[in-house]
């Protein structure tokens, strides 16, 4: 039996995006998926053209008072980027980290920790299919938690996209083995809405819940 | 040999955008283009690339993956070298499609010599992009560098076959260094001999089985993306 004690985590995502679909919007908000994983561009409303980390990070600044997971920004929110699902070279792009990184710059939380390292890949979930995605234990068992001196109070996982919430719920258990004391939530950039027919727009702020279920996969509402 | 043709010269953001951090670190400031595509590049472009001494089977796999893309509109991204370049380039071209040849020389220079007319057609018709200027002295190590280029140009890579020395490896961990997804094509593995796949698919490269796989991680916009909200 995996030990995760945690069956309930909330989180966050400020964007939606649809893996099928046909109407523009579904096609854009697939290319600002891309964009998201790739550190692309965005061209913002008054024209400017944004590294998306940036984009993403002012716009939650900017819409700071109305967003639903503001509360996940403490003074002491210590935000740790979830990594890769593969191992990771030095100096190749890790985009929670950047995203995480972009946050604390428009004065997000507290500070940036790269507290959870991946010691074994794990299958990408964006391109298994799904029978052959990774469970919460898998990557529970594939993660570690890097020693720190200062204990965080107020743990923000940062990720770039939200599907089942596997990889949240299996890094969430990691670090409450490590920090019993802490809160922890989960931010996602993006959540994707599986049936094309439910998504609605790219941008739809959203607070939810991820559970473990018994039977050892995950469920994230909404 | 020598090809008489105007080249023109860019930077790498006049040709793909705006670049991040991460993809300015081997960017050259400037290259040099000749050929008939506009500017900036349009998406989406993917790379097939691998030995210059191909098997029939790696050359039909180079041949059937070209085929699928370029109906979907995809540029086809290559070296112009012998074998598996050779034969995607080709393909492009046969099936009325685009493609962009990055080259380890200059564009005044032909190498191999045999891809004379081929070079020749791309820098009319199609692409050939350069960062070595008219004169610079051909070296080994610039096929290397040429790899990091094209890695940068595609949106994703596809090595069809590779052996462990292979400078297609180059290409390989620089698209993984990008984050930009790199393909194995699925018969390589079944040389067990062959040791750097296993390498490349635990930092995160992906087997293809089929080649309608690529489209699904291709963009379909600019560089630059105009938000709907």
């Amino acid at each position: 039996m995996t030990p995760m004690r945690l069956t309930e985590l909330e989180f966050g995502s400020l964007l939606t995006y649809t893996p099928r679909g046909s109407s523009d919007k579904a096609i854009n908000s697939r290319n600002v998926m891309l964009a998201l994983k790739q550190e692309g561009f965005v061209e913002d409303s008054t024209g400017k053209t944004k590294l998306m980390s940036k984009w993403v990070a002012e716009k939650i600044q900017q819409k700071r008072q109305e967003l639903p997971f503001t509360h996940f920004f403490q003074d002491n929110t210590v935000l740790v980027p979830i990594p890769k699902s593969s191992l990771i070279k030095q100096g190749s792009l890790w985009v929670p980290e950047r995203i995480a990184s972009a946050l604390l710059e428009a004065g997000l939380g507290e500070r940036v920790q790269k507290l959870i390292t991946r010691v074994r890949p794990v299958q990408k979930a964006a391109t298994s299919l799904p029978e052959n995605r990774p469970w919460p234990r898998d990557h529970f068992n594939s993660l570690r938690v890097l020693e720190t001196l200062k204990q965080p109070d107020e743990i923000l996982l940062v990720d770039d996209v939200v599907t089942r919430g596997a990889t949240l719920m299996g890094a969430a258990n990691r670090l409450l083995e490590s920090f019993p004391e802490a809160t922890i939530r989960a931010f996602a950039v993006m959540r994707t809405i599986s049936n094309s027919n439910q998504f609605e727009k790219l941008n739809d702020p959203c607070i939810g819940k991820i559970t473990l279920r018994s039977f050892g996969d995950t469920l994230r509402r909404p | 040999m020598k090809l008489q043709r105007k080249s023109s010269k860019y930077s790498l953001e006049d040709l793909l955008g705006p670049l991040n951090d991460i993809e300015k670190k081997y960017a050259p400031k400037e290259i040099f283009i000749s050929g008939a595509l506009s500017i900036p590049l349009a998406s989406p472009r993917a790379a097939i690339i691998g030995s210059r001494k191909a098997s029939p089977e790696g050359l039909e796999a180079a041949r059937s993956i070209a085929k699928t893309l370029v109906k979907k509109g995809t540029i086809i991204v290559s070296g112009l070298a012998e074998g598996i370049d050779t034969s995607a380039h080709e393909t492009a071209i046969e099936e009325g499609g685009r493609t962009i040849a990055v080259l380890g020389t200059p564009l005044e220079k032909v190498y191999p010599k045999k891809n004379e007319s081929l070079q020749e057609i791309i820098m009319t018709q199609h692409l050939a992009i350069s960062q070595f200027p008219n004169g610079y002295p051909i070296q080994r190590k610039n096929f290397v560098i040429r790899n990091r280029l094209m890695a940068l140009i595609s949106d994703a890579s596809i090595i069809i076959e590779a052996g462990n020395t292979s400078g297609s490896l180059h290409q390989g961990w620089e698209a993984l260094r990008l984050g930009r997804p790199l393909f194995i094509w699925h018969s390589i593995l079944k040389n067990s001999s062959i040791t750097w796949p296993n390498k490349m698919l635990q930092y995160g490269a992906m087997i293809l089985e089929h080649p309608e796989e690529v489209m699904e991680v291709l963009p379909t916009s600019r560089r630059v993306i105009k938000v709907i909200p």
